[in-house]
């Protein structure tokens, strides 16, 4: 332990604030852990969305042969420059995106389901969608394109909602934390005013002083934040271990295991906890010091 | 001219609005000087050693440590004044989570020396005090004497330029209460001003030192300064 630490006697019911640390650790590392988690799905949905357009041509009583729209339509994309390939889905293809939702009962083949095309941008090109828009409903007019830039905008102010959401509850963790140290350390410094007086009497600077108090504070917290992390850690974990063995940990969200290097960051966890407490410390005593003639 | 020690001019102290327990306290403790304090209970001796080690402004008059008026002293000096005091209380005030060892070098720590530095000094002062062979004990398994010498040789490790000691024999016995004084003596014969306040009138006829008494809160020179 620093040389400082030893100045100061373990305080009586610093036990209360070792637990009180770890579950601001566990909760902080959960907060965290959610945050890359949404962040991994953000980025899994835009890679899946991102470059690709979707036409729909849509079975209509008015207009003629669905099939000679999806060739006109299909003419249209390969020959629009930045389109790296256009193709229509299958029947079969087209029933097993439905089928989540309508399910795969005979009816299903007999509703006036739409003929898609998938088409893919080329990796760095830019496609102007209005004018393709444009050319594509001039060629097949009931068609629809979608580009899923209304998908992707929603789904990313839902990952930055995730996101900032995550940060505000760590924010609010860490001035719970603070606020919690802060209160410990003016019992602390009420429990030892004998010590803090007399080392005052001895000359200590009041820097010292809160030396002895902030060493004492950062090695607790240090150490409490550690094991909240690890418990935080295990859970997640956990979540791993039973994906990998095909068992979704939590329903309908994405996998909530985390990779190795996510894991990584919790080490920041009681890091940032443990300078939390030397920073609060140092400001309480040096406010009370001010205080002492 | 010599500059005193320390300097105290017409000095008054009372606690909140209660009556005064130091009043018009005037005297000079010369470099190099040694004096005793003596007075009844509750005649305000513990008082004025607070004034004289910092730990309260005066309510009124002027003090002067080591030619500094402490009033206009900014608090940010105070330190390297307090360090050049050193104090033995009469409650001890060890800490009693650490040994004997790191009580005495406590003064030292503080002043940033190095521990290899010291620790010779630290071993020889406690084998001096008697406690050579209880370096690593903890204040509460000692006696009050050893208590008491611990919290001398704390005083004392730092050489200080002012000793001041309240009743530092009250709780050994007469042959360790000559050997402490012997300790002081010799401190100040290498230039540590010495104050001592005690009721011990063998102590204070022994050392044959100048005397001040504390009389309601008023200081009478009974035995001047020694040539």
């Amino acid at each position: 332990m620093n040389d400082y630490g030893r100045i100061m006697p373990r305080d009586r019911g610093a036990a209360s604030l070792d637990v009180v640390i770890v579950v601001m650790a566990f909760l902080a590392a959960l907060a965290l852990g959610a945050a890359l988690i949404a962040e991994r799905a953000a980025v899994s949905w835009r890679t899946g969305l991102v470059g690709r357009i979707t036409v729909q041509i849509l079975p209509s009583e008015k207009a003629g042969d669905p099939d000679h729209e999806v060739r006109a339509a299909l003419d249209v994309l390969r020959h629009t420059s930045g389109i790296a390939h256009a193709a229509q889905l299958s029947e079969r293809e087209t029933a097993e995106l439905v089928r989540p939702w309508l399910g795969a009962d005979a009816l299903v083949s007999e509703l006036p389901l739409p003929k898609l095309i998938d088409a893919k941008i080329a990796p760095g090109e830019g496609v102007d969608i209005d004018n393709l828009r444009r050319q594509i409903r001039a060629a097949a007019p009931d068609a629809i394109i979608d580009d899923h830039t209304r998908w992707l905008a929603r789904l990313r102010s839902l990952a930055r909602g995730v996101l900032w959401s995550a940060y505000g509850v760590l924010l609010l963790i860490a001035l719970a934390t603070a606020a919690t140290v802060s209160f410990a350390i003016r019992a602390g410094l009420q429990a030892h005013r004998e010590i803090v007086e007399l080392l005052h009497q001895m000359g200590a600077h009041s820097s010292f002083i809160a030396r002895a108090f902030e060493w004492h504070y950062f090695f607790a917290a240090l150490i409490a934040g550690a094991i909240g992390t690890a418990l935080a850690a295990g859970l997640y974990s956990a979540g791993t271990g039973l994906e990998a063995v095909g068992l979704e940990a939590v329903p309908f969200l994405p996998p909530v295991g985390l990779h190795l290097s996510e894991l990584a960051w919790f080490l920041v966890i009681p890091v940032a906890a443990s300078w939390i407490a030397l920073a609060t410390a140092r400001f309480s005593v040096l406010g009370v010091l001010a205080r002492i003639y | 001219m010599v500059t005193a020690m320390v300097r105290f001019e017409n000095v008054g102290m009372r606690y909140g609005a209660g009556p005064e327990v130091l009043r018009d306290v005037t005297f000079t403790l010369d470099p190099g000087s040694f004096s005793f304090l003596t007075g009844p209970s509750g005649a305000g001796k513990s008082t004025l050693l607070k004034l004289m080690y910092l730990a309260e402004p005066p309510s009124r008059g002027l003090i002067t440590m080591f030619g500094q008026d402490v009033s206009r002293t900014h608090r940010s000096q105070f330190p390297a004044l307090r360090r050049r005091i050193g104090v033995v209380f009469q409650d001890f005030r060890l800490l009693d989570h650490l040994t004997a060892y790191e009580n005495v070098a406590l003064p030292l720590r503080i002043a940033g020396q190095d521990a290899t530095d010291y620790r010779q000094d630290v071993e020889e002062l406690l084998s001096w005090v008697g406690l050579g062979e209880r370096l690593k004990a903890k204040p509460r398994t000692l006696s009050g004497g050893e208590q008491q010498r611990i919290a001398i040789a704390r005083a004392v490790v730092a050489r200080p330029d002012v000793l001041l000691a309240d009743e530092p024999t009250g709780n050994v016995d007469p042959d360790m209460g000559k050997r402490l004084i012997r300790l002081f003596e010799e401190l100040n014969k290498l230039g540590t001003t010495v104050l001592i306040a005690t009721h011990d009138r063998t102590l204070i006829e022994s050392a044959r030192a100048r005397e001040m008494r504390l009389v309601d809160g008023r200081l009478v020179e009974l035995r001047g300064p020694q040539p």
